[in-house]
């Protein structure tokens, strides 16, 4: 099955480019790239029932803390902040 | 045979201690962001050894730890 | 999981852990954090503790979020 080597390589690819990026806001897309291949690769590397569950959780988690940095990244950049 | 997640928990373990110790933005911040690269570097090295309640106590405790830094660096002066 | 698919997420997960000690930005040690657990989660599934993959996925968002708290009291 050639399925995991493509998304092994879609993962590689993307962490090569965001640590390639020198600006901070350009590098979450490809960590979004990053966590999303990694959530495809956790459901094929084990035959299992519970292994669809802890996909769906390691997509969840990487997606929320991807927003959370985003998220605080913008609200600092704009000046301010809102609690601060 | 040695396992290759002994070899890379091992790498990372190392990586992680060395950056703890010779921080560079001599900050707490920076020194807490790089206290989490290790405990990921031991959580590999326990993979090993096949304990499933001994990492799910490990995991729980590294993140209790990091928000008792995080609440004593707030109350130890806001500014850090 | 093949030697391929070794090779690769370890070399995700040591790319995370240097890129996590040398750069010198926050939000930059903060992303290639998020890389070094992208790369070590395949491992811990591999060898079938999907429970602890469970409690890792949702656990280390949380401390993320506790550590964006005080870089986000700092920098303002």
């Amino acid at each position: 099955m050639i399925a995991p080597y493509v998304v092994a390589a879609v993962a590689v690819f993307a962490v090569a480019r965001a640590l390639i990026e020198r600006n901070t806001g350009r590098k979450l897309p490809y960590i979004n790239v990053m966590s999303f291949a990694v959530a495809g690769a956790l459901v094929m590397l084990l035959d299992h029932p519970l292994s669809l569950i802890a996909a769906a959780a390691y997509f969840v988690g990487s997606t929320l803390e991807s927003n959370a940095i985003a998220s605080t990244y913008a609200g600092e950049k704009d000046g301010g902040g809102g609690r601060g | 045979m040695i396992e290759p997640t002994l070899i890379l928990g091992l790498l990372i373990l190392v990586i992680g201690v060395l950056s703890v110790a010779f921080v560079r933005p001599k900050t707490y911040i920076a020194r807490l962001i790089n206290l989490e690269i290790p405990a990921w570097g031991l959580l590999l090295i326990m993979l090993t050894y096949g304990e499933a309640l001994a990492l799910l106590t490990f995991i729980a405790v590294t993140a209790i730890g990091t928000f008792v830094i995080v609440r004593l660096m707030e109350w130890r002066d806001a500014s850090c | 999981m093949n030697l391929i698919l070794q090779a690769a997420f370890g070399l995700i997960a040591l790319a995370g852990a240097v890129s996590a000690a040398l750069i010198r930005d926050s939000y930059g040690k903060l992303i290639s954090l998020g890389i070094l657990v992208g790369g070590v989660m395949p491992f811990i599934v591999d060898r079938g503790y999907l429970d602890v993959a469970i409690a890792v996925s949702l656990i280390a968002p949380i401390a993320t979020i506790f550590v964006l708290m005080v870089v986000r009291r700092a920098e303002v």
